[in-house]
């Protein structure tokens, strides 16, 4: 017998359209294992010739999960561009919505498209895993996850006009300010979501013991962190500094100027692929690997910054005695402390007396003709590079978005889930919803980090070495 | 309470039919009605439709044929994994199922292959006419 390939397309319960490829050998082993982003996306070309004032509008139409990322990165870019830096109030309600984002899409993952997994189990029939099944035999938990995404949603559509694509995030600030009205609706709102995310997080730790196999290997290998972290060291999502560590948590760089991120990151592309893969510069391509998003956000920072995300994060470090955590699985759990941690930031914000502020933008005109924006974006670190002439019209674009920073170990991943469970002589359909599951962990946004075209059938086929189908899997 | 949910991206050609709707009914006082546009139905738009006894869905669907005729078939509308957007029949399982609410629902959904741009501006107006006619006849 030769070798084969399974191919799963479309990768399930992910935001966008990916497919898994598996090479089987002659003995039917996994001998590799590979995502492909299926997806084309134009946008840093589509960007070239426009006014660098429609740069946040335009870039946050980029995704229709986190265009909330999108805008705060091209804003800070185009504040690079002025050569201004936000008045306090403008920094700190940009703060806010981007908490708001992270909050909504962490709940999108974690109750949508994760929990069916946790509840039901791996091994659990294709229909039953799912939220369907969930409202009827968890329904507290699906109405959970509704309250809880209504929750950033909210605070997104009060401060922002509108949920999807919002258009108060400008260079130089925020377009208005916020009334006291509006700030005590949001306070009120907090006890309820806080409440909402620690039951979450309860039920997260105490099922874990049910997933060791899974811990064991959903992409479990060192790789390095990088993410920001402010002034003190601890978990930063708007502005800061970038550090890289490594799997035994030693710090390789600390204290970098997002702007100088090419000095740091290189970018490879790969030819069975849309996305393009990142990697640290010093170690090369593609020893370079490191991951970004809740769980390096974790890993790196010395701190949460906020007592009740500051307890869990307590008892995350000592998942691996004080080092990195490497088992992808335990995204899930970074993702919930992000949470908490999300909504106490918020809290604190709209307490701060300054965030009431009238002023809330800094005009000027072009000042620099290259300007870099990074912030932390719900799946990780996400910097928009533009160029300007000095009428500020856009002449380059390069963005490097948060998926895109795991691609490397996003593949390193779905080989080994796919070398663990994986027997090519008996495929189980449990077997390659672990294959797809270490995916969710690094819950990609796809449409994002690429840009849908076309629709993607929904079947695995498996391939023999002469890429002749030999058998056809349905699935959805 | 009826609530009336057009939607769609208005960039996006004759995608943005149940927008467009929704603009032109905003000229009517509709009794007990509230009128929602959005660009995709979302989970959490549930929170808000629990409220309905009456359910009224806007939007373009794909066909090649008969373009700007209107359709009402929830069949159109796959059981689809819950992501960042859902089928209307996600949503009238998520009123049912954690709301234990079952409003009476509709669906005036335009034919289209246009999500680039409106080609044919007179059909495209005739068919939100009908549409905002029958709405105001109805209530």
């Amino acid at each position: 017998m030769g070798k084969e390939k399974i191919i799963i397309s479309p990768v399930t319960r992910i935001e966008g359209h990916a497919k898994i490829t598996i090479d089987l050998d002659e003995n039917k082993n996994v001998e590799d294992a590979r995502l492909h982003v299926t997806q084309y996306r134009g946008f840093e070309k589509m960007c070239e010739g426009r006014p660098y004032a429609e740069m946040p509008g335009l870039t946050a139409r980029t995704c229709g999960i986190c265009p909330v990322s999108h805008a705060i990165s091209s804003s800070k870019a185009c504040d690079n561009l002025l050569a201004v830096r936000p008045p306090k109030a403008g920094r700190n309600l940009r703060r806010i919505i981007n908490l708001a984002q992270i909050i909504q899409s962490h709940a999108l993952n974690f109750y949508h498209l994760s929990s069916p997994d946790f509840v039901f189990g791996f091994d659990a029939a294709p229909e039953d895993r799912n939220i369907f099944k969930l409202m009827q035999t968890h329904p507290q938990m699906a109405k959970d996850g509704i309250n809880l995404r209504a929750f950033g949603q909210k605070i997104i559509e009060t401060l922002g006009g509108k949920r999807i694509h919002p258009t108060w995030i400008v260079p130089g600030g925020v377009s208005h300010e916020i009334s006291v009205e509006t700030k005590d609706s949001i306070l009120a709102s907090i006890p309820e979501a806080l409440e909402i995310a620690q039951t979450a997080l309860k039920y997260f730790t105490e099922n874990l013991h049910k997933f060791k196999k899974e811990i064991d290997s959903f992409a479990n290998f060192p790789s390095l962190f990088m993410g920001l972290v402010n002034k003190k060291g601890n978990i930063e999502h708007y502005d800061g500094f970038l550090r890289f560590i490594d799997s035994q948590g030693n710090i390789l760089e600390d204290g970098i100027d997002p702007r100088f991120y090419k000095d740091y990151i290189g970018e490879a592309v790969e030819e069975d692929s849309y996305l393009k893969s990142p990697y640290y510069k010093p170690l090369g391509y593609p020893n370079g690997m490191y991951r970004v998003g809740p769980l390096a956000r974790l890993n790196i920072a010395n701190a949460c910054g906020t007592p009740l995300a500051d307890i869990e994060f307590e008892k995350f470090k000592n998942i691996n005695n004080g080092k990195p955590v490497l088992n992808t699985f335990y995204y899930h759990y970074a993702r919930l402390i992000e949470i908490i941690y999300g909504i106490e930031r918020i809290e604190q914000l709209l307490n701060e007396p300054q965030t009431l502020d009238t002023q809330i933008r800094a005009h000027a005109n072009i000042n620099r003709n290259q300007g870099v924006g990074c912030s932390e974006a719900p799946r990780g670190t996400l910097f928009h590079d533009y160029q300007a002439d000095d009428n500020g019209i856009i002449t380059g674009v390069n963005l490097i978005i948060a998926t895109g920073n795991n691609n490397l170990a996003m593949n390193a991943g779905v080989k080994q889930v796919a070398q663990t469970f994986l027997d090519g002589n008996d495929i189980k359909e449990g077997a390659l919803n672990r294959v797809e599951a270490v995916i969710r962990c690094f819950d990609p946004c796809l449409s994002c980090s690429t840009h849908a075209q076309g629709i993607v059938s929904s079947t695995i086929e498996i391939r023999d070495e002469k890429k002749k189908i030999i058998q056809t899997i349905r699935r959805g | 309470m009826t609530i009336i949910v057009g939607f769609g991206n208005d960039l996006r050609g004759e995608d943005g039919f149940g927008i467009d709707v929704i603009k032109k009914l905003q000229n009517y006082d509709l009794p007990n009605t509230k009128l929602i546009s959005t660009f995709q139905l979302t989970p959490e738009l549930s929170l808000e439709l629990k409220e309905a006894t009456r359910l009224i869905f806007i939007d373009a669907t794909f066909s090649n044929i008969n373009n700007y005729s209107l359709a009402c078939n929830l069949e159109e509308y796959k059981h689809d994994q819950l992501s960042h957007h859902i089928s209307i029949r996600t949503i009238l399982m998520i009123l049912e199922r954690l709301y234990n609410t079952k409003p009476e629902y509709e669906l005036y959904s335009m034919f289209t292959n246009s999500f680039n741009e409106i080609i044919d501006e007179k059909n495209y107006e005739k068919a939100i006419k009908k549409v905002v006619e029958f709405i105001k006849t109805v209530n």
